[in-house]
């Protein structure tokens, strides 16, 4: 048993005033990893504001700029949304590879990239499709892209007070095909050793990859390397994320293993994205 | 501290009205408050399974949902699929094609593949192996499982 | 033998309605009245002198009733070896070793006063690899090994970290290997791995305020845990009750004693509390049993036909920090050390040495996969340098009937090379599919590792309905104990099997029953319960031949009625002999009918000590596994395309259930192929949760091809002989071997996780 408060909140403004004015206070949306991470002591939570119930939250829609994913909307919806499969479908893959099918009927795309593990299987994707985090607060609501979200293992950009609203998958939406590729010990439920989130945009790719550093990155170089330089050896292209990542060793993999499955994935999404 | 919250909430068809713990899990307030034992703990973290209940008509690990987030919803537990001594076909292929061994991870399987066959009324072996990855069964009745799974389809 | 009725067909299980509709109870769902909750505090360090504990302010908490260190533990406990403390005094030899215990009113108020103990440790230096423990100069993890109680088949080395040393030396070695035109030495070696049943060990203890102890347990064997405890705490057999529910899987941890004693002097602190302990999963996993890795060294000679000649098998076990159970693990390793085949000169020394890692036990298979690996490995090297088929190199040297054993004793009712072939068969033998695809064949034996005295017994009674009551001590895991246990009473009163109740133990009411362990019960219970049913059936037939004043050579029964053969009008019906026993004149005849039966093995002896010569085994099954696989050469991903699995059974009491077995066995091995190992730094084991230590999922479980093989087992029930452990121990080795195949690339340890695939293939490079 644990030792906390809950509030269940009627809308958007009762939640970040709590935030604002509370200590160890969290947001829960799925829990899937909150209530994991209070067992277990890393989450020392005093409050907890149940949010997964706002409506505004839930919003999951096509409009003019892009598809929005509201902060209560759950893996399960994502990765079966026709407008998510039918335009960014690498994050309709990411999001099908966490946990298992019950995680993913509560687990939320705004938890996944706001627990800020490296090897969260959204965000790769997101950082391909160049989404954007719409966050709302005390002080009013801003936008971030994707790619400056993270800035560390367990750490992003929200301030005190602040909620992740939504996410956008913003128009233009890409005219290539895109692929998550994730390699796990087990292939199964387990986390990522290496994801890989690969998307075309016309004839440029964009890659990134998580838990290979630690936060998840784009492999630039990559990019560079076949977008400007018109490298054809994918392969030799694949390796230069050498550059752009720095993998540590741990329970699910070795650095070195890690390294060279980056490689591998890299290149073969590019392979598939491109053979399209 | 053990605050407690009001909820009211439907259980395998119910109505009830609770005072609960704001600290425990769905998990804890099944077994030990509804005394619905049939639901079983096996890690707590989610990745077991074996506490696999539907709630609003969507499978879930209950040991990741508060007993306070159930306000206003319906739950269903594996005492909910008998209707009058009566087994619900899933339970009765289970028999046949003795799904089981132990019978610990059995209720949150069952729960899990209730759910498959309510959004895929044929699934195939692929459906079952995705719908039931999150539900492990140290026994290793997974063969007899995806038989089963299949078999309950088509009754 | 007369055709059966019962035994052989795919009745419905016993708990089937009870399992599927969630109203099984296991221990923790009986609720049993006023309740306290016990926490165990545990150490921070692998191996260190207890300075002092510090527990007032744990005492002080609200909510907490008492608290209990070591000391509060008048003697040890062990099966084998009486080497373990309930709670650690004086020192602690492994990380998580519990050294207090806290009861509590809630379990959050116990959790919480554990926070509050203060343990003080002068840490010492540890041994993690018992090689290195074996050295001169290794720090001694017990220093009163030699004077514990010890049942005296073990050989422990006092002064030094050794446990046990099982020495066995058949033949002439020395010959063997001047015969040999080939000699291969290699080293293997075999992780620790968790048995990770999805019911976690739990127990609740109850002393009654008639000072009667009542402890409910998900022990595999009640009857050995309420032995123990009357022991360890001097209280008499008839003043313990063990009652164990159905249990969520067992496969040997819940084997022995486990947590039961931890709370009994809280028990007895508060008579008429029930005081409950529930490992979660990580004590689970830490506290209790695990697979003892095996580092271990083979040498085999070969005839250049194929024949071994000589094997010299040195055995070093990681028995951890309590080795009460692991020392009988590396005897049955040593004992059956040439596996499935029949090798005139053997070697074997086989070592349970003391680490300060988690502690080893009995897990599925009691040392037989570990030890088997070697041997199934080696096997492979030998076919490559003789450049023959290794089909071939197993059917050479497979044992047949009258084969003899590492331990010289004879084999009766194999068919071992039927199980090879029928493998080979199913997955095409022989036949290349592909770049980076491959096959292997593994093969097995076990027999049950238990004292040559182990019993069995069971108490029938019949009702007045002539319905009957089978009672019997061994415990339902899932292995379907209850419903085969069922068959057989079934077929041998002849009464159906819808009119048998069988329930599961309590040791107040059902009789003695060594311990479900070591795929025995099939056997050694079955075989009491056929002798009740015949006791009961010679009752009935006395009282009928009485009743209707024919003789006894005369009458028959149908399961309902008792007639004459020689005139059909003679007859009474089960009801009418079972109830009243009384003639038309009113006089009495007989009273109830209780059948009683036991079983105590008769073909099993003591080995030698310097040469282990003699008969360990009761019963023999052979096996084999083959597995087609494939291989990512760029990311070491294995997929296994094909699984075929074959068991002796003897004689299937249960078809579909003897299957279950076969499918659960070969699931559980494929998942300690690929996946399982559990991970130590320094002692602390990391991977202890299902988020790090991963098993098989249904979603990479391949289709298996099963097959009942049915050799017959001589003194078996109607034929039968256990298999419930047998169908993991080969598939490693068969996975493996198929693995080798594909990438020609020798593999001297498991589980082929992808990146050890990836990194062989690297180095290979
Ligand atoms: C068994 C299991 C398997 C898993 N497997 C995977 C996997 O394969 N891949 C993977 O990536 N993850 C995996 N996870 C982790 C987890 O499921 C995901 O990260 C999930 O997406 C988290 O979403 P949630 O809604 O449950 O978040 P919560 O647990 O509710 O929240 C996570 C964190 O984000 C905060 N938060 C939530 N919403 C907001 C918001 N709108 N604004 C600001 N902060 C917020 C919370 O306070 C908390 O700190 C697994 C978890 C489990 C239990
Ligand atoms: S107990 Fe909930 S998933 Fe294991
Ligand atoms: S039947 Fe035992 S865990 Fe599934």
């Amino acid at each position: 048993m644990l030792n906390y408060s809950y509030v269940k909140c009627k809308d958007l403004t009762q939640a970040y005033d709590l935030l604002e004015k509370e200590e160890q206070v969290y947001p829960l949306a799925g829990g899937t990893d909150l209530i994991v991470g209070m067992r277990g002591g890393k989450f020392a939570a005093k409050i907890i504001v149940d949010i997964k119930d706002l409506p505004e939250l839930k919003i999951l829609e096509e409009n003019d700029q892009g598809i929005v994913i509201g902060a209560a909307v759950t893996l399960n919806e994502i990765a079966t949304f026709k407008p998510i499969i039918d335009h960014a479908l690498v994050l309709a893959e990411g999001a099908h590879t966490v946990g298992s099918y019950p995680i993913r009927n509560r687990a939320t795309l705004a938890g996944n990239i706001c627990n800020a593990s490296p090897a969260a299987d959204t965000a790769a994707p997101l950082m391909v499709l160049n989404a954007q985090v719409k966050i709302t607060g005390s002080h009013g609501k801003r936008t971030v892209s994707i790619n400056e979200f993270f800035v560390g293992p367990g750490q992003n950009v929200l301030k005190k007070g602040e909620l992740v609203e939504s996410v956008l998958i913003p128009r233009p939406y890409p005219n290539g095909t895109g692929v998550y590729l994730k390699a796990s010990r087990t292939g199964s439920v387990d986390l990522a050793t290496v994801g890989v989130a690969v998307q075309s945009w016309d004839n440029k790719v964009q890659v990134a990859v998580g838990a290979v550093a630690a936060t998840p990155v784009r492999a630039i170089s990559v990019e560079k390397a076949v977008n400007e330089n018109g490298e054809k050896d994918l392969a030799r292209a694949a390796s230069l994320a050498r550059d752009d990542i720095s993998p540590i060793t741990d329970l699910r993999g070795s650095r070195e293993y890690r390294y060279h499955m980056a490689e591998v994935l890299i290149r073969r999404g590019i392979e598939k994205v491109m053979e399209v | 501290m053990s605050e407690k919250m009001a909820i009211s909430f439907t259980v395998n068809g119910n109505r009830e009205t609770r005072e609960v713990e704001v600290g425990h899990t769905l998990l804890k307030f099944i077994r030990d408050e509804l005394h619905l034992t049939g639901t079983k703990s096996g890690c707590e973290i989610g990745e077991c399974g074996a506490c696999t209940v539907m709630l609003d008509g969507k499978p879930v690990n209950s040991c990741l949902v508060l007993a306070v987030e159930i306000d206003g919803k319906e739950l269903l537990t594996i005492e909910g699929l008998t209707e009058n001594g009566e087994l619900d076909r899933i339970q009765k292929a289970f028999i046949d094609h003795a799904a089981f061994q132990c019978g610990y991870c059995t209720p949150g399987m069952i729960m899990s593949a209730r759910a498959l066959l309510e959004r895929t009324a044929n699934p195939t072996d692929e459906d079952i192996n995705q719908a039931l990855s999150g539900n492990l069964c140290r026994c290793g009745a997974y063969q007899e499982i995806r038989e089963a799974v299949k078999a309950a389809s088509k009754k | 033998m007369a055709e059966l009725k019962t035994v052989g067909t795919s009745v419905q299980r016993k708990d089937a309605i009870e399992k599927v509709t969630g109203s099984a109870q296991f221990i923790e769902d009986r609720y049993m009245g006023p309740m306290l909750h016990a926490k165990m505090k545990k150490s921070t360090v692998a191996h260190g002198k207890i300075k002092n504990i510090n527990i007032e302010k744990a005492k002080a908490h609200p909510g907490v009733k008492a608290v209990l260190t070591g000391k509060d533990y008048p003697n040890k406990i062990g099966l084998y070896l009486i080497d373990r403390d309930f709670l650690a005094i004086e020192k602690v030899r492994f990380w998580g070793e519990p050294v207090a215990v806290v009861a509590a009113v809630t379990e959050k108020a116990a959790a919480e006063a554990v926070e509050l103990i203060e343990v003080e440790y002068d840490e010492l230096p540890g041994v993690f690899d018992p090689r290195e423990s074996m050295k001169d100069d290794a720090p001694i993890i017990h220093e009163d090994l030699g004077s514990y109680e010890i049942v005296p088949i073990f050989y422990p080395k006092p002064g030094t970290n050794i446990a046990n040393h099982f020495k066995l030396r058949k033949g002439d070695v020395e010959k063997g290997f001047a015969e040999a035109d080939v000699v291969i030495e290699k080293e293997y070696y075999v992780p620790q791995m968790q048995h990770v049943p999805i019911e976690t060990h739990k127990a609740a203890v109850q002393w009654g305020l008639d000072g009667k102890l009542t402890v409910w347990s998900t022990a595999q064997s009640p009857n050995v845990v309420r032995q123990l405890l009357a022991k360890s705490f001097d209280i008499p057999m008839h003043k313990i009750r063990v009652i164990s529910s159905y249990i969520g899987g067992g496969f040997g941890c819940k084997a022995g004693a486990s947590v039961e004693g931890l709370v009994i002097p809280l028990a007895k602190m508060f008579p008429g509390y029930i005081v409950r302990i529930v490992f979660n999963r990580e004590e689970d996993m830490q506290g209790t049993f695990t697979r003892q890795a095996l580092f271990s060294k083979l040498k085999t000679g070969v005839r250049k036909d194929g024949r071994i000649t000589a094997l010299e098998y040195e055995m070093i076990w990681d028995g951890g920090a309590y080795t009460e159970y692991g020392v009988n693990i590396v005897r049955a390793a040593g004992y059956s050390s040439t596996g499935a085949y029949d090798i005139p000169n053997v070697k074997t020394d086989s070592y349970c040495v003391y680490t300060n890692n988690s502690i080893g036990g009995p897990v599925r298979g009691f040392g037989m996969c570990e030890m088997q690996w070697g041997i199934e490995r080696q096997i492979e090297e030998i076919a490559k340098q003789l450049d023959i088929d290794p089909l071939e190199v197993r059917m050479i040297n497979g044992m047949k009937k009258g084969s003899t054993t590492a331990a010289g004793q004879v084999v009766q009712d194999v068919d071992y090379h039927k199980c090879l072939k029928t493998v080979a068969d199913q997955i095409g033998w022989g036949k290349k599919e592909g770049k980076f695809r491959g096959k292997g064949i593994a093969g097995l034996v076990k027999c049950p590792a238990q004292p040559s005295n182990a019993a069995s017994s069971a108490i029938i009674r019949i009702n007045e309905d002539g319905t009957a009551h089978v009672m019997i001590g061994a415990t339902e895991m899932g292995q379907g104990m209850l419903t085969v246990i069922s068959q057989i009473a079934s077929e041998a009163l002849n009464i159906p099997i819808d009119k048998i109740d069988i329930k599961v133990p309590d040791t107040d009411f059902t009789p003695y029953e060594w311990q479900s362990v070591g795929s025995r019960i099939t056997y050694t219970c079955g075989t009491s319960v056929k002798r009740a049913a015949e006791d009961a059936l010679g009752q009935i037939y006395r009282i009928a031949a009485d009743l209707l004043e024919t003789p006894q050579a005369d009458l028959t029964f149908d399961g309902k009625m008792v007639y004459s053969t020689k005139d059909p009008e003679i007859k009474a019906t089960i009801r009418e002999i079972a109830d009243s026993c009384k003639k038309c004149t009113g006089e009495g005849i007989a009273g109830p009918i209780i059948g009683r039966g036991s079983f105590v093995p008769t073909n099993m002896t003591n080995l030698d000590p310097e040469t282990g010569q003699g008969n360990p085994g009761l019963f023999y099954c052979f096996g084999a596994t083959g597995a087609e696989v494939e291989v990512d050469p760029e990311t070491g991903v294995v997929t296994v395309l094909q699984l075929a699995a074959a068991i002796d059974a003897g004689q299937a009491v249960n078809p579909q259930l003897c299957k279950s077995q076969l499918h659960g066995g070969t699931i559980m091995g494929l998942s300690t192929a690929l996946y399982e190992e559990v991970k130590f730094d320094k002692g602390v084991m990391l991977n202890r949760n299902f988020t790090d230590y991963k098993i098989s999922t249904i979603d990479n479980t391949p289709h298996i091809e099963s097959f009942i093989i049915e050799t017959p087992e001589t003194n078996g029930p109607y034929g039968a002989r256990g298999i419930g452990e047998q169908p993991m121990i080969a598939v490693a080795p068969a996975v493996a071997n198929a693995v080798c195949d594909a990438l020609d690339i020798e593999f001297n340890t498991f589980p082929l996780t992808p990146e050890k695939v990836w990194k062989a293939i690297q180095d290979k490079k």
